[in-house]
């Protein structure tokens, strides 16, 4: 904390700005244009806040769940943008009241449609909220006891957290893996909820992964250019770059074995989701995600060299977020038809952006940059590659 | 010491028991260019690599360039199977369907770079097959292969000098040093070692088969895929109790016609002459089709050219008719067809081996050696 500049209140103000010039246009938008357009674009930035909140989350309990040392005093970083777990929350609440405007399951229509009949033990509205606050209340919980503990920690220097917060890790992660699951069949595949995909809940968990580790990425290499986490060099996020390789052939993968079973196997129901988002208006942005998602990043983190260079890793980091981001919204927007991009979505923006980037300043002013506390940093800091 | 003693030198050697002494003394020792430094460790030790003066490995690039290769190449070579040599529609499918083709070139890029990494690393950068490294012979090998590092400089470059290397090791902190002298070589390759090993092999192959042999005369084999004939399913040749005529064959309902297949509605050639026309347009492709039916099926009685004259006829003196003659060109486009589908005299019908667009192209193809044959001035001109 010693080290820290004091945080300008210049920023703070611009981004206060940028909120309630978001928040005003948001308005307009959901009165002027429509609720549905509103609440896609409300459901779009939520997920992307919350997939890149539990990704990071997930980063935290990775590390303790294979004890890697390397990560340790990056470990803040994770930890902080895990805050964006409780926005996400918190709008995702907010979310529920679109459910109507935006999901078809929800229609009168759809008493007579067998396929939506026969899902409605799953597809139907009280589940659903019930579903949502479980996944909810299981976040806090382990966000609670993953980020406060470890802050907790810097003071009272408790070895006996870290034995704790190992022994906690595979509940989380199978918590995670089940919610994330939820997540995806919930709110995104069931906009068209025709349609389905066994493979749908791990391909969100690729793109929640990837975009986790491009984050966290930003965030180290952000604190180590401010000088404010010494001894932190290329050693320690080369390791970022090797899983950001890892994960972005991954996703790759998940999304190409994805889309090509469906186009092999031709069956109607299934192809004509592909179809909508992979022929006319929206080919160029799917022809964008692999490039953004994969190419770009791979071609860039392959070598030896691109993992140590902060320049490298930073633009094969944003090019992961901005692809999961135009992933999120290729998932999502095409219930409009042809790709809907104006003021509406740019004011939305506006608002979460600002929304994001104050979380992210509070959650960054909060605890040391280091994890202090835990016993294991200093094995962390003279890790050899 | 003499020049002899160096000539004889592979290279001096000091041993060291940390990673940083290591690193330390071939930081010291690189700048005073003794001659090529080379480290020996039982583990890897990071920045050695660095420190020694190794350069980046080419091994990556080469790996990527062979792993581009090897997707290429797949890629081309499933475009041109599929889509270009053997065009073969699979599930209604464009006979380039790049998404089938991904996973095929998935597993050659990784075909591709891991030999290329596994082949090139040994062969091309480690120098194997390399018999014998002379630091096998020396007394710290020991050492290397427990828990110590050794650097070595070698005396491969002019600039080496023994006395040099050796205060140079000490200076910079080696626990004890060591000449390493070449070793006495014996030859890999000898006649009689080259023998033994022919001899051996050519021992294995005789053991080994009559082994089998043996086992197979002695041993009672279970009919490959015992089972695999014997399913309850029935068959078409089966006897069935579970249908009344006994049969496990079902016949098709009397009166069906097959796709393609409707029986003409003419009875004799002269009726076919005065109800059908030739549907089809003369057009070059049309005429090539034709000319293929023709040489395929009514060349070898009626000639290539259709005068009745062929090798069949010649040999067995049958009397096939001239299509030349005035007598088949008087005749309509349709009874050529009714001769073909319901043949003539000793000509048996073609019906069964020529559809429907064969048979009028094959027509269409008599015409024109008709008025090849039978061409008037102003089909010269």
């Amino acid at each position: 904390m010693s080290n820290q500049a004091p945080p300008s209140t210049l920023v703070r103000n611009l981004l206060l700005a940028m909120v309630l010039l978001g928040a005003a246009g948001a308005a307009a938008v959901y009165f002027r244009v429509g609720a549905d357009r509103f609440w896609a674009n409300w459901i779009l930035w939520t997920l992307f806040f919350l997939t890149l909140g539990l990704g990071n989350l997930f980063l935290v309990a990775l590390e303790r769940l294979v004890g890697a040392h390397w990560s340790v005093p990056m470990r803040r970083v994770p930890e902080r943008i895990a805050s964006l777990v409780p926005l996400s929350i918190l709008l995702l609440l907010v979310a529920i009241l679109g459910v109507p405007a935006l999901f078809p399951w929800t229609r009168p229509e759809a008493a007579h449609n067998p396929i939506l009949v026969a899902k409605s033990p799953w597809l139907n509205f009280p589940f659903f909220v019930i579903r949502a606050a479980v996944c909810a209340l299981a976040w806090i919980l382990f966000y609670r006891f993953y980020v406060r503990g470890s802050l907790k920690q810097d003071s009272d220097k408790d070895p006996s957290f870290t034995v704790r917060a190992r022994r906690l890790a595979p509940p989380f992660v199978v918590v995670f893996f089940f919610s994330l699951t939820i997540v995806a069949f919930d709110w995104i595949s069931s906009l068209e909820p025709e349609w389905y995909s066994d493979m749908f809940g791990v391909y969100l968990f690729a793109g929640t992964f990837i975009s986790g580790i491009a984050a966290m990425t930003l965030g180290v290499l952000f604190l180590i250019r401010r000088g404010r986490l010494p001894e932190v060099g290329s050693k320690h996020y080369y390791n970022l770059g090797t899983l950001g390789l890892a994960f972005t052939v991954f996703y790759a993968y998940i999304g190409f074995a994805q889309y090509m079973l469906i186009w092999y196997a031709d069956l109607p129901e299934e192809v004509v989701w592909f179809k909508h988002r992979i022929e006319g208006p929206w080919q160029p942005i799917a022809l964008l995600l692999p490039l953004l998602h994969f190419f770009i990043p791979f071609f860039l983190l392959i070598g030896s060299a691109g993992k140590s260079k902060p320049k490298v890793m930073r633009i094969a980091a944003l090019s992961i977020l901005v692809g999961h981001f135009v992933d999120l919204y290729w998932l999502i927007f095409p219930i409009f038809g042809a790709p809907q991009f104006s003021w509406p979505e740019v004011s939305m923006a506006c608002l979460f952006l600002g929304l994001g980037f104050l979380q992210l300043r509070r959650a960054m002013g909060r605890g040391a940059d280091m994890p202090v506390g835990d016993p294991l940093l200093a094995k962390g800091l003279e890790w050899q590659l | 010491m003499g020049s002899d003693a160096q000539a004889g030198t592979f290279a001096v050697v000091g041993l060291f028991s940390k990673p940083d002494a290591i690193i330390a003394a071939a930081n010291t020792i690189r700048p005073q260019k003794l001659g090529r430094l080379e480290a020996y460790s039982p583990y890897p030790v990071h920045g050695l690599d660095h420190a020694i003066g190794l350069g980046k490995s080419r091994l990556g690039a080469l790996v990527m360039g062979m792993g581009v290769a090897g997707a290429l190449l797949a890629l081309l070579f499933e475009w041109w199977t599929s889509a270009v040599d053997y065009k073969l529609v699979t599930g209604g499918k464009p006979l380039f369907s790049w998404q089938a083709f991904v996973p095929v070139m998935f597993e050659v890029t990784v075909l591709f770079a891991t030999f290329t990494a596994g082949l090139a690393m040994l062969f091309v950068f480690n120098k194997l097959p390399f018999f014998g490294h002379p630091i096998l012979h020396s007394e710290l090998i020991k050492g290397i292969t427990r828990d110590k590092l050794a650097l070595s400089i070698e005396s491969t470059s002019a600039a080496f000098d023994l006395d040099k290397a050796r205060t140079a090791l000490v200076e910079a902190g080696a626990d004890s040093v060591e000449v390493v002298p070449f070793p006495v070589w014996q030859s890999p390759l000898s006649l009689a070692g080259l023998l033994r090993t022919i001899g051996a092999i050519f021992a294995a192959c005789v053991v080994a088969g009559l082994g089998i042999y043996g086992a197979e005369k002695m041993v009672p084999i279970v009919p490959p895929m015992f089972h695999i004939h014997d399913q309850p399913k029935l068959n078409a040749f089966r006897e069935s109790s579970f249908f009344a005529d006994g049969k496990g064959m079902r016949p098709a309902v009397a009166g069906t016609v097959a796709r393609g297949h409707l029986p003409p509605d003419f009875k004799t050639p002269e009726e076919a002459g005065k109800i059908l026309a030739n549907p089809l347009q003369l057009t070059l492709r049309v005429a090539d089709r034709g000319r293929k039916v023709f040489n395929d099926h009514c060349a070898v009685c009626h000639g290539a050219v259709g005068d009745g004259v062929a090798l069949l006829s010649r040999a067995y003196g049958g009397k096939p008719a001239n299509l030349l003659a005035s007598s088949a060109r008087e005749q309509p486009d349709g009874y050529l067809y009714g001769v073909i589908v319901l043949g003539k005299n000793a000509m048996s019908s073609y019906a069964a081996d020529l559809d429907d667009a064969d048979r009028w192209s094959a027509v269409h193809y008599v015409r024109i050696l008709q008025r090849a044959q039978n061409a008037k001035d102003e089909d010269l001109r």
